[in-house]
């Protein structure tokens, strides 16, 4: 174990925290521990790109993390050195600040604030219980300094030199203030939760608001490229009863009092509602930290909740769409795997939202389209083949469970043909995560560009089918679930930005079909027999090199 | 009377875990802690270490009401988990002088006992390694090496040889015996009958929240006329229906497969 910088710092407090009734040593000795096991996992944002070091190296994965924070944080510069409406530009500032921190708060904090392993290991040791609620409480706040630090650094030095020292200054304590809310907020609505449902719920609901995050944190950013003409518009801003209700509007009028002098009696409220409710809240929190605790017993039960799904809607899609037995059986296993596996849901969940999000994305941005003439006119529906760009990443997925050691089942299991498993799992994935995305699209896409648009957008549909199956020969292949989510192998990345540019040679063949005379109906022939071809020959190959050389992909675990 | 539990009384929400256990429990004692899954063994064993705080009734430890002072006679108790929780980041080195910097030893001394009880258990080599790549034989080891670091007066044991192979088991079920001898008092969670049957001095067996039997093996086994504890077993928790459900069982094993 190494030093940390934080603990240094730290010990200098150490007098103040012994006065408060903590065993310091004791205290430094858990969050000594909490930091190095943080430094040795991956957090969310990295999770995507890297590959795991060997579990040797010592590096603190933490910082690689933190410099991407530093480059989300840019976006905030802008309304830092604007001048005049305070009220607008640093209440937008905060507002974005806020949910760039509850969303890494919630995605990475969680197991932090919810680790039901301290219970076991650590409460039945002779520390006292005001010790490890502190331990708790300044583990999650030197980490929720370290990522505010590095979102708001950039805001925080372009504010320094652009509005002065006072500016900056109070910014730094805003931005303190917002900690404490976002920290004391996230830990009242788990303790909300565990009060109402049971810790499975509550497991569910955190990898819902991951999943939301994700699409909020797209949007806000689709956001941030108009606000400028809202600026223009809401020049004339006003304090209203209602903007008492958003927090950051609370932020925004602190400035608005102390650095533009605004002096309506709403405005100091609401700067006054910037100190008093993270205040008031935190007063709470501490009361009701012992409450706390004892919910947390509630996450280590183990109370399993099964919902009555009907299953002949699943055995009725099986018999739809696999011929043989062995096919419809995997099929069936990968569906359920999906459905119940939450980790799997929490890698892919979000990039099915992305999927959803992104042909808007570019539809409506003004910098990707160019203010919408870079698509052709009339053929702006192209833009759904934009939700392909996340089937390489359910590809990539579909090998990988949190349980992966179950993968023996198929090696014991008497042969069994690998096309049927290929085929199955993809097919699975397709049907249960792909077709109901692309579904929700093209109602929107029908809302947008009316009913004349369905064979279009039945002929893109297709495509994305021969074109997941062409993914999976290129992609590295790996049974189905049977490797660890944190195995990823580098040469894939590559074989990914190859298949985003396949996507747009996909756009090119449509687009060139959409101008020739009946090119639809041609196009429709050539897509149902490639479709045809690829489902029922695209997996032959699988079966030849013999399943010794699979299996013993999976066997090197 | 190094443990004693007055009328304990635990509910989780309506669900009542435990209606009143009584239990007093000497120096140098192995007890045998043993009943159906559900029964309350582990939330008799919770209540005691202060992971549950709301019950009703007495736990005395060492003639200390628990809930009385800070947790202090904690230090007093060794505790390896049924669940076996570890914190599979850290090294055996980094985890075991951690759990002893909270049972309130200093750092080195922490390290130097930790070091001298893997070496012996064969373990030295794997000192530096991370947990997460520990076998679950080792695992154990380690876990049980963290309950005695600090030599504790109590031990509460759930399925403790877990894992681990027979020669290791051996050397644990001895190694129980001689800390028994001198003086210390051993609560034994498992459900390997045979092992409680063997090692056990007293052996207590809780149902539906409730001590159904407390005594020494030859004594219950008279009283119930059976030979060994799994029959006395049976017996007392008014299980006798195995011989059918285990024939039913075979029975539809044997079906012709379609």
């Amino acid at each position: 174990m190494k030093e940390f910088l934080s603990l240094w710092l730290l010990d200098r407090c150490s007098p103040i925290l012994e006065r408060l009734g903590c065993d310091y040593p004791l205290l430094r000795a858990i969050l000594k521990v909490k930091l190095t096991m943080d430094a040795r996992r991956v957090p969310t944002i990295m999770r995507k790109s890297r590959v795991t070091k060997p579990p040797k190296s010592d590096r603190n994965s933490l910082i690689p993390a933190l410099v991407v924070y530093v480059f989300m944080g840019l976006i905030l510069v802008p309304f830092v050195l604007m001048r005049g409406n305070y009220v607008f530009s640093m209440s937008t500032a905060f507002a974005i600040l806020m949910v760039l921190v509850l969303m890494s708060m919630i995605s990475d904090f969680s197991s932090v604030l919810l680790d039901v392993r301290d219970r076991a290991i650590i409460l039945t040791k002779p520390v006292p219980e005001r010790t490890i609620s502190f331990a708790r409480g300044i583990h999650v706040a030197i980490y929720l300094s370290l990522i505010t630090g590095a979102l708001a650094g950039p805001a925080l030095i372009a504010g320094l030199f652009g509005q002065g020292i006072e500016f900056f200054l109070l910014f730094l304590l805003m931005v303190g203030l917002l900690d404490l809310f976002v920290l004391v907020f996230t830990a009242l609505l788990y303790l909300a939760v565990l009060h109402i449902f049971d810790g499975e719920r509550l497991k569910d609901m955190i990898n819902y608001v991951q999943i939301g995050m994700s699409i909020v944190m797209l949007v806000g950013y689709q956001l941030v490229g108009r606000s400028f003409d809202l600026f223009r518009m809401h020049l004339e801003f006003q304090a209203a009863w209602w903007q008492a209700l958003i927090p950051p509007f609370w932020f925004g009028a602190a400035f608005s009092w102390l650095q533009a002098g605004a002096h309506g009696v709403e405005t100091v409220i609401m700067a006054a509602l910037s100190i008093a409710v993270p205040a008031a809240l935190f007063g709470l929190y501490i009361r009701l930290m012992p409450t706390y605790e004892r919910r947390l017993e509630k996450l280590a039960e183990d109370t399993q909740r099964h919902t009555g799904r009907a299953p002949w809607l699943l055995s009725c899609i099986t018999k739809l769409v696999c011929a043989s037995r062995e096919e419809r059986t995997f099929f069936q296993f990968s569906w359920l795997m999906m459905a119940k596996e939450r980790d799997f849901k929490l890698k892919v969940y979000p990039s099915l939202a992305l999927a959803l999000v992104f042909p808007l994305f570019f539809m409506l941005n003004p910098v990707v389209s160019g203010g919408g003439h870079t698509m052709p006119s009339g053929k702006a529906y192209l833009y759904i083949y934009a939700t392909a760009m996340v089937a390489p990443t359910f590809l990539q997925m579909l090998k990988h469970s949190s349980h992966y050691k179950g993968a023996w089942i198929y090696q014991v299991a008497p042969v069994i043909r690998l096309s049927s498993i290929y085929r199955g799992a993809i097919k699975a994935a397709l049907l249960r995560l792909f077709v109901p995305v692309l579904v929700i699209e093209g109602l929107i896409f029908i809302a947008i560009f009316g009913v004349p648009v369905v064979p279009q957008l039945v002929l893109a549909g297709l495509s994305i089918s021969v074109y997941t199956v062409v993914g999976f020969w290129l992609m590295e292949k790996d049974l189905p679930f049977s490797r660890p989510f944190e195995s990823r192998p580098a040469a894939n990345r590559y074989m990914v930005f190859v298949l985003i540019f396949l996507i747009l040679a996909l756009v090119g063949i449509h687009f060139v079909f959409t101008l020739v005379p009946f090119g639809t109906s041609i196009y429709m022939g050539i897509l149902l027999l490639l479709n045809a071809l690829v489902w029922s020959w695209g997996f032959r190959f699988l079966d030849k090199p013999a399943l010794t050389q699979q299996s013993g992909m999976v066997a090197r675990e | 009377m190094a443990v004693s539990i007055r009328d304990l009384r635990i509910s989780f929400g309506d669900k009542r875990v435990l209606n009143g256990v009584n239990l007093e429990v000497e120096r140098g004692q192995i007890v045998g802690y043993i009943g159906p899954n559900g029964a309350g063994k582990s939330t008799t064993i919770k209540a005691v270490l202060g992971l549950v705080k709301d019950y009703a009734g007495e736990i005395r430890v060492f003639g200390q009401t628990i809930g009385d002072g800070d947790g202090g006679y904690k230090r007093r108790i060794g505790y390896v988990p049924e669940t076996a929780e570890i914190y599979e980041a850290l090294t055996a080195q980094e985890y075991l002088t951690f759990i002893g910097r909270l049972y309130g030893l200093d750092e080195r001394t922490a390290d130097r006992r930790a070091r001298a009880l893997m070496g012996i258990l064969d373990l030295s080599s794997a000192y530096h390694s991370r947990l997460s790549s520990y076998s679950k034989g080792m695992r154990q080891k380690v876990l049980l090496i963290s309950s005695l670091l600090h030599n504790p007066d109590i031990l509460f044991l759930d399925e403790p040889l877990n894992g681990l192979d027979a020669n290791s088991v051996s050397v644990v079920k001895d190694i129980l015996a001689q800390l028994a001898a001198k003086g210390k008092t051993i609560f034994y969670s498992s459900h390997i009958m045979e092992v409680v049957q063997k090692i056990s001095h007293r052996i207590v067996l809780l149902n539906e929240g409730r001590v159904v039997a407390d005594g020494r093996f030859e004594d219950l086994a008279k009283q119930a006329s059976e030979q060994s504890l799994e029959q006395v077993f049976n017996d007392i928790t008014g299980f006798h229906e195995y011989v059918d459900i285990a024939a039913q069982f075979v029975s539809a094993v044997d079906e012709v497969v379609g």
